[in-house]
């Protein structure tokens, strides 16, 4: 016993010296007294708490540890020569395949212009004028001479390139004249000027919907939408192309989700476009407001199609409703197509836009748009302010157009009476089904599915995509004989959510008088009745 | 209907050797009646620099751009500064130190574009055959430092929380975007402003034991606040209250040519940095910010005659989308003076650099292929690669190791899970890096390249223009076949003080990015002005006139080129092998050389810690604290001469690493790169800058200066 104490005796001494050491050391830390004071008091509460710290203390240092080890199970162990065998046998795929002949065909057939664009324009390919219904020139502000005298001033004091992006020395007084001409001819708060239309809505959308947020979205959006949708990474549920009751069920059925699991209230988008630009369709804005305010949702309108081409100056469809454009929480439109110069916008209220200047992809990493195609559009916001008269005869246009087109029978027109872009789809033959009228063919009660983008309806699509595709080029090349430059709508097909009907798309533009546009309309008609006639 | 010629949109063939030879007797400077005919003189142009090369003649200094078109104006142009303004030039911008001698006639606006006439300082850009291609050394600084730099953005950080934990409850309204509420945001702003700031201003306290959880988390009482805000907190914390205390040195407006000099206009805030006031004054600026490498920001001269001849003929817009009539003859001139100027088959036009690279990507890869992308790469890629689907993964910035052996496993590894073989594997890299000034190693990665089988991207955004003897970037530069890449990406916004940007390689690749990439269907075309520019800035610095621009041009273009049969166009074709033919570099980028090279190089022997390449004409400043980096910016600029700089901070670089980035242009004279050397060895001192190099081995700043030349070359 005595032998025992006698030979432990050292070894206690040394650890009580340690020991006091360790403490003192310790306590000489600053901030030591705090934790010495945090463990004591808890420990008194509740001796179990920490034990049940230390635990999760180590298990936190043990996950630490092995993350740096490879956690992946599927990580097979190979030795350098079985790699270097491997790196030998692998080939890959080549980086592209080349073209279709249809897809070469179609590249071929593309119109090229020499000189400048407008209504009459001169092809390249045969010297010739023709008739311009495939250019977007809605307004006629193409060849404007006042905006061309302005860009040159403008050119002669800002050079070309701005040669920075907006947070670099990039943002330029007509920069922001443009954005404060945008806001005051919307009726907005504010407006942020991005340097190409179709980069603006895919990096708005990101910009406010984050992974976890819940965006329902029409299923016909266009396919930059539907990229920002993906980048976004947020929850999506589709309602029905342009069919606000479907929207209001989805709606509905998001919200019982939610109550049902309990979660927290995330941010909550609806998205969806003025005129369609797959189809020409237009949304009943102030129903869609109504719907919003009354499920709190916020409003993301593309209107980068009906800015600049509908309402009686132009405004888009807030002014042919007559709705405050304040009411739509991020109103997008394009530049390029409303005015005719470059770039798009969105607008909104302050905090919406500013909160863009720092989160908007494209807007933060790219250069600004260069001053004199942003003048040219201040210009162009101006011209369309005090002429009233280009709206009308643009609309004039358009309805001598549809007057013309709705008597056929060999096709359909899925486009709103009012839309300047008119899609024209091959009529089927066999049931004449399409998407617009199906719903109604076909009775059925059951809903899409909001979780997929396609229809209800879409196993009874039933139209040959490369058949029609090559009977619309053929009216195309047809038209194109008879001096009228029209074009097919391109789709990226295989990259799309959903592959949309071929469609011969025209564009209307206030340039042409009435005559001619009817003249030209003719031409396109009997193009169709010739190609499509030959098919029966 | 008629047949139309074979694929217009896609000319790449240079016209027939005959046809070739027929213009060999044109003179440069006379007028061209079409593109076709502007085409053939480049050949020749190309052919006669080539010979040149061949005999060993020295290189000569062209003029800033042979004009070829009607336009006289620029003759006029011998302007020392522009007349709307007086110029006393206490800044010392206006005027060049020294006025130019009589046999001197300088074509250029000196606030836009530097006179200097000295032919010392020239400086060819090009690799030293055989030596290594440095790595990125990320040189450290003294303990301290580091130490005070994480000091700091604790404080920062504990600061912003404190702040914000009372302010959210003593100023309510202020927080109202944060919160989530019933009401949109529009109208709540008017609500806010009335029913919340009354009870807080008579019961300041109650406010500190809020009943409402809903004013702190998101999880509030939803049913009846239906907006969850816009920003979570989190989200937002940076900017609020990191970024908002530098705001100062962001987004500054400024008006007239982002040139030479930059004019800013002058902004207050009454209420830390939360609303900026212009106060209506301005100033001007030495401008070593922008993106200007080769000086191409200019309102007067060749390149600015050439696009106000192209609005008046033009007009502004292209109308449309390039696949649905908004194509016209000046994308093809442009897309085929880009394919040879970058020495490639074919090339493909966009209206915007960002969505080259976001609309193409996802043309390339799909599921099942894997993109390897450096860390440090621009947004625009990633935005792209995430849009495609394809499998990422990073390699560490410019190392060449970690890339071998990243390669090596996702070879051997195969897809996850399935294992199955990937099904193609595209490298992406940069050619410049935007923060850092490193150049790709690309000898490296050609070798690798034969070995691994992947594919090749590099995004010359930077480096287009900036690099190489010929400007054509950083396969000039390292000497070596353009064709050898893949994909070349470029965008005109930086060297040409253009917009938009190209994608170039083989034939069948662009005409089926023509086809499949996003923006021929969908976005629109890039208008006429930019696209002028573009082709003035080119063609100026491969030494060839300018297309006129006569309303007879190109009806015959597009046959002639069309009908230019194969066989003739691969025979020119070979002649195109790059970096070969070329025409003596252009004094653009001689001078862009040399002043790279004596900032980066005076910087260093000066002592401060910088990144990159000493070729690279983006020149970072290391800074490390977050404080340096409003007063380095306002020391610059309040000087007697301001200077305007840019400072990154984290998210775009490392936290620790925020620095100031110098762009340097051909437009700065030797004069303005000493301003700036003296500037920041001033303010170096005062800020403790210097830790780079000891006392004993540092230059001073006079002695940098005088031997300009040495430091340049060492
Ligand atoms: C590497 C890289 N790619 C693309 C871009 C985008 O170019 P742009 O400004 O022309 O949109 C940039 C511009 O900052 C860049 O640095």
């Amino acid at each position: 016993m005595n032998a025992t104490s006698t030979t432990l005796e050292p070894i206690l001494d040394f650890l009580a010296r340690t020991l006091t050491t360790a403490e003192t050391t310790f306590n000489k830390l600053p901030g030591s007294a705090v934790i010495q004071r945090y463990v004591k008091s808890s420990h008194q509460n509740d001796p179990g708490r920490t034990i049940l710290e230390l635990i999760l203390f180590i298990f936190a240092v043990r996950t630490l540890l092995q993350s740096r080890t490879r956690a992946d199970k599927n990580f097979i162990q190979f030795s350098d020569k079985e790699v270097d065998e491997l790196v030998d046998e692998w080939t890959p795929e080549p980086l592209a395949q080349s073209l279709t002949p249809q897809e070469e065909n179609d590249l071929a057939a593309v119109p090229i212009i020499s000189g400048p664009n407008g209504p009459k324009p001169k092809l390249a390919s045969t010297g010739k004028t023709a008739v311009n219904l495939a250019s977007y020139n809605f307004t006629g502000l193409s060849g404007n001479e006042e905006i061309k005298e302005r860009a040159v001033e403008v050119l002669r004091k800002y050079g070309l390139g701005s040669c920075g992006p907006p947070g670099f020395y990039g943002t330029l007084d007509v920069h922001m004249e443009l954005e404060r001409d945008i806001a005051d001819f919307l009726g907005t708060e504010a407006a942020i000027l991005y340097s190409q239309g179709f980069s603006t809505i895919s990096s708005v959308i990101p910009a406010f919907c984050k992974r976890g947020d819940i965006i329902v979205a029409d299923r016909g959006v266009n396919f930059a939408i539907q990229k920002g949708i993906q980048i976004s990474r947020s929850t999506v549920r589709w309602f029905d192309h342009n069919d606000l009751k479907s929207l209001e069920e989805v709606l509905e059925s998001v919200e019982k989700e939610r109550k049902k699991r309990r979660g927290p209230l995330t941010r909550r988008f609806i998205v969806t476009e003025g005129i369609f630009e797959k189809d020409g369709a237009m949304v009943d804005l102030p129903k869609l407001i109504d719907i919003k305010f009354k499920h709190k949702y916020r409003l993301v309108l593309d209107e980068s199609i009906s800015f600049g081409t509908v309402g009686r100056t132009g405004r888009g469809l807030t002014e042919l409703y007559n709705v405050p454009a304040s009411k739509v929480d991020m109103l997008i439109g394009s530049v390029a197509n409303g005015l005719n110069s470059c770039g798009g916008f969105c607008a909104g209220s302050q905090i919406v836009v500013n909160h863009q200047r720092i989160n908007g992809l494209s807007f933060v990493f790219s250069a600004s748009m260069p001053a004199l195609l942003s003048v040219a559009a201040s210009e162009g916001i101006n011209i369309l302010r005090n002429a009233p008269s280009i709206l009308a005869t643009l609309q004039e246009n358009t309805q001598a157009a549809r007057a013309i087109l709705d008597r056929l029978d060999c096709i359909t027109i899925p486009s709103h009476p009012a839309s300047p872009i008119i899609h024209i789809h091959v009529r089927n033959t066999k049931s004449s089904l399409h998407p617009a009228t199906a719903a109604t063919i076909v009775p059925s009660t059951k809903p899409s599915n909001p979780t997929s983008i396609m229809p209800k309806d879409a196993a009874s699509w039933d139209w040959d995509i490369p058949a029609e595709e090559k009977l619309l080029q053929d009216v195309v090349d047809e038209a194109l004989v008879q001096g009228v430059i029209i074009t097919k709508a391109k789709r990226l097909r295989g990259q799309e959510m959903v592959d949309a009907r071929p469609s011969i798309r025209l564009a209307m533009t206030s340039a042409l008088t009435k005559k001619e546009t009817e003249k030209a309309v003719n031409v396109v008609k009997s193009a169709l009745v010739k190609v499509l006639g030959k098919r029966r | 209907m008629t047949p139309l010629p074979s694929s217009p949109m896609a000319l790449t063939k240079p016209p027939s050797a005959s046809f070739l030879k027929k213009r060999k007797s044109q003179t440069l400077s006379s007028p061209m009646p079409s593109a076709a005919s502007y085409l053939s003189a480049l050949s020749q142009a190309d052919a006669r620099a080539r010979n040149q090369n061949n005999t060993g003649r020295s290189p000569t200094s062209t003029p800033a751009l042979s004009l070829s078109s009607s336009v006289t104006s620029s003759s006029e142009d011998t302007v020392l500064y522009e007349d709307d303004r007086e110029f006393d030039n206490v800044d010392g911008l206006a005027l060049p130190a020294r006025p130019p001698t009589s046999e001197q006639v300088f074509t250029t606006v000196h606030t836009e574009f530097g006179h200097c006439a000295d032919e010392r300082y020239r400086y060819t850009s090009a690799h030293v055959p055989d030596s290594e291609v440095p790595a990125h050394v990320e040189k450290d600084p003294p303990y301290y430092i580091l130490f005070s730099t994480y000091i700091s953005y604790l404080i920062l950080i504990c600061l912003g929380h404190v702040r914000d934990f009372v302010g959210k409850r003593l100023h309510p309204s202020s927080y109202s975007h944060l919160i989530p509420k019933d009401t949109c945001y529009c109208e709540a702003l008017r609500y806010c402003g009335s029913s919340v700031l009354l009870p807080t201003t008579l019961l300041p306290f109650t406010r500190l034991f809020p009943k409402y959880p809903g004013l702190y988390t998101n999880q509030g009482n939803f049913s009846s606040q239906g907006y969850a805000p816009l920003n979570s907190d989190f989200d937002s914390f940076y900017t609020r209250r990191l970024k908002t205390r530098l705001d100062e040195c962001f987004s500054q407006p400024v008006t007239g040519v982002a040139g030479r000099t930059i004019v800013l206009l002058d902004r207050i805030s009454p209420d830390y940095n939360h609303t900026q006031i212009l106060t209506g004054n301005r100033t001007r600026a030495l401008n070593i910010s922008s993106y200007n490498y080769l000086g191409f920001a200019q309102a007067r001269g060749g390149c600015a005659d050439a696009v106000e001849e192209s609005i008046k003929r033009y007009g502004i817009s292209s109308c449309g989308t390039r696949l649905t009539g908004g194509s016209n003859d000046l994308h093809v001139i442009g897309e085929a003076l880009v394919a040879k100027f970058v020495g490639v088959e074919d090339a493909l036009i966009s209206s915007m650099g960002f969505a080259t690279n976001s609309t193409i990507i996802p043309a390339l890869v799909g599921k099942g292929c894997l993109v390897i992308s450096d860390e440090l790469n621009h947004a625009s890629i990633r935005f792209g690669v995430r849009l495609s689907g394809a499998h990422v993964r990073m390699f560490r910035h410019n190392d060449m190791k970690s890339l071998e052996s990243l390669l090596r496993e996702c070879i051997s590894q195969g897809q996850p899970k399935t294992h199955r073989p990937w099904k193609k594997i595209l490298l992406i890299v940069e050619g410049l890096y935007s923060m850092e000034g490193t150049l790709a190693n690309l000898p490296a990665i050609l070798e690798l390249k034969k070995k691994y089988k992947f594919y090749l991207f590099v995004d010359e955004a930077h480096s287009i223009g900036a690099l190489g003897p010929h400007g054509r970037g950083v396969a000039d530069y390292f000497n070596i076949d353009p064709r050898s890449i893949d994909i070349l990406m470029g965008t005109f916004t930086k060297s040409f003080g253009a917009a938009g940007g190209y994608i170039a390689g083989s034939k069948a690749l662009i005409d089926r990015l023509r086809v499949h990439g996003h923006s021929g269907a969908y976005a629109e075309a890039m208008t006429p002005a930019v696209l002028t520019q573009v082709i003035a800035s080119m063609a100026s610095i491969m030494g060839v006139g300018l297309p006129s621009m006569g309303p007879s041009s190109s009806t015959t273009t597009l046959r002639l080129s069309s009908s230019s049969s194969t066989a003739n166009g691969n025979a020119i074709e070979e002649e195109y092998s790059h970096p070969g033919p070329a025409p003596p570099s252009s004094s653009r980028l001689r001078r862009l050389a040399f002043n790279s090279r004596y900032l980066h190089n005076g910087l260093n022997k000066l002592g401060f810690i910088t990144y990159g390449h000493p070729a690279s004409p983006i020149v970072p400043l290391l800074l490390f604290n977050p404080g340096k980096m409003n007063m380095f910016h306002r020391m610059m600029k309040d000087r007697q001469t301001p200077i305007v700089v840019v400072v990154v901070a984290y998210p775009a670089t490392p936290l620790v690493t925020s620095r100031v980035r110098f762009c340097v242009s051909a437009a700065h004279t030797k004069e303005d790169v000493d301003t700036v050397l003296r500037a920041c060895d001033e303010v170096g001192d005062v800020l403790d800058l210097k830790h780079g190099l000891e006392r004993g081995k540092r230059w001073s700043v006079d002695m940098i200066c005088e031997r300009a030349v040495e430091v340049a070359a060492m």
